[in-house]
């Protein structure tokens, strides 16, 4: 925990030796290496393509929303369909 | 003006910050100061129309950078002024070091485009502007014409100059950065997005201003050269031309106002840009005297109540 006089920041736990641990200070995971690019890159390429075509949604406040939305949302979807599909496989 | 130029120079002032200061300023501070100068003028520049009437500045570059105009605003001693009531109100160093650093990276760079910016308001309301690029705001093209300029232009240069700054100091991104360097000067900021975000999400809104910066360059150029057909003297193209001569692009009318010799105006933009990081140097150590003389709360007097 991180603070300032009487004010806590995140909880950002002491990594071990090894790396970073999985988890976060809410239990979310982290994300590291080719996952963390590759939803780095997925926000990129469909913010960039929409904004070709939309430029409204090319301004300050869509524009990091777009990023944080993708990064957040899109691996928590993922893990969703991941544990639907495996739930699905282990009652077959 | 510039586009994503101050979006990069936002984590170039971060990464570039004095020894001392490292880990303990403000970056939504800086990020504050770097955005303030155009939150304050940019929404009358091109304006809005409602059913075909037109609701905006009549001279967009005047109100813009001009005096009498919203000029001011790109002005180190407006940088300087909102810093101190900043400072008189608050007493906090990390911030308000942070939003000048912020502050006088925009008006600095400003002085690149072929209006300038009145960098020395109020001992003169003359332009300083080095004419790198047209400044083309204007009412009939909006923004469009704008983007389509700038990025046509040595604008687009000046935008990949701050990227690659950025770049080379790659590090500012990551997130043993953020975590070491940017949240512990931020807590309570930072705590507050943590009440909602996971610390993926964190990071990200960290990274989010270099993220749009760069895919609003992409965007724009992208849209300028290969998706728009603009006709240019009665020809229609596909793309605008490239133009990275001086106050270019030759395809647009550079707009300009009264103006001081643009020689002189980069070593004065430097010296400048020398003399913020010598005074926020120099008023470090005190500022955090009187930072912490607030924060102590003072004993009382032995006997009284």
């Amino acid at each position: 925990m991180v603070t300032s006089g009487a004010v806590s920041s995140p909880e950002v736990p002491a990594e071990s030796a090894g790396g970073p641990s999985d988890l976060d200070f809410r239990g979310s995971r982290r994300l590291a290496g080719p996952e963390e690019w590759f939803w780095y890159v997925v926000a990129a390429v469909s913010y960039i393509l929409l904004g070709i075509w939309h430029k409204f949604l090319l301004n300050w406040f869509v524009g990091p929303v777009w990023l944080v939305a993708v990064v957040v949302i899109g691996p928590a979807v993922w893990d969703r369909i991941r544990g639907l599909r495996r739930r699905r496989g282990d009652r077959a | 003006m510039s586009w994503a130029a101050h979006q990069f120079e936002v984590y170039a002032v971060q990464a570039h910050l004095p020894k001392k200061m490292r880990g303990k300023i403000s970056f939504w501070a800086i990020f504050l100061g770097d955005f303030t100068p155009d939150f304050l003028s940019k929404f009358w520049v091109y304006g809005i129309t409602i059913n075909g009437r037109h609701y905006g500045s009549d001279v967009p570059h005047k109100w813009h950078r001009g005096w009498p105009g919203m000029g001011i605003t790109h002005t180190l001693f407006m940088g300087i002024l909102l810093t101190a009531a900043f400072w008189l109100w608050k007493r906090n160093r990390a911030f308000a070091i942070g939003y000048l650093l912020g502050y006088a990276a925009h008006a600095l760079t400003d002085v690149n485009d072929s209006v300038g910016t009145i960098l020395l308001f109020p001992f003169t309301t003359l332009n300083w502007t080095v004419q790198t690029w047209a400044y083309a705001a204007t009412i009939e093209g909006g923004k469009y014409l704008d983007a389509a300029a700038y990025y046509s232009s040595l604008g687009l240069v000046m935008d990949v100059f701050w990227l690659v700054v950025v770049l080379i100091s790659w590090r500012c991104l990551t997130r043993d950065y953020w975590r070491t360097q940017v949240v512990v000067a931020d807590p309570k900021v930072w705590a507050w997005f943590g009440k909602w975000l996971p610390e993926r999400g964190l990071l990200a809104l960290y990274r989010a201003t270099f993220f749009y910066g760069l895919c609003r360059m992409i965007s724009w150029s992208t849209w300028a050269h290969v998706v728009a057909e603009p006709v240019i003297n009665g020809v229609k193209r596909r793309g605008y031309p490239f133009d990275l001569s001086w106050t270019g692009p030759w395809w647009i009318g550079a707009r300009s106002l009264p103006h001081v010799n643009p020689w002189i105006v980069l070593p004065v933009t430097l010296a400048l840009l020398g003399a913020v990081y010598f005074a926020v140097a120099k008023l470090w150590e005190p500022m955090g005297r009187a930072e912490e003389h607030k924060r102590v709360p003072r004993p009382t007097q032995p006997g009284a109540g």
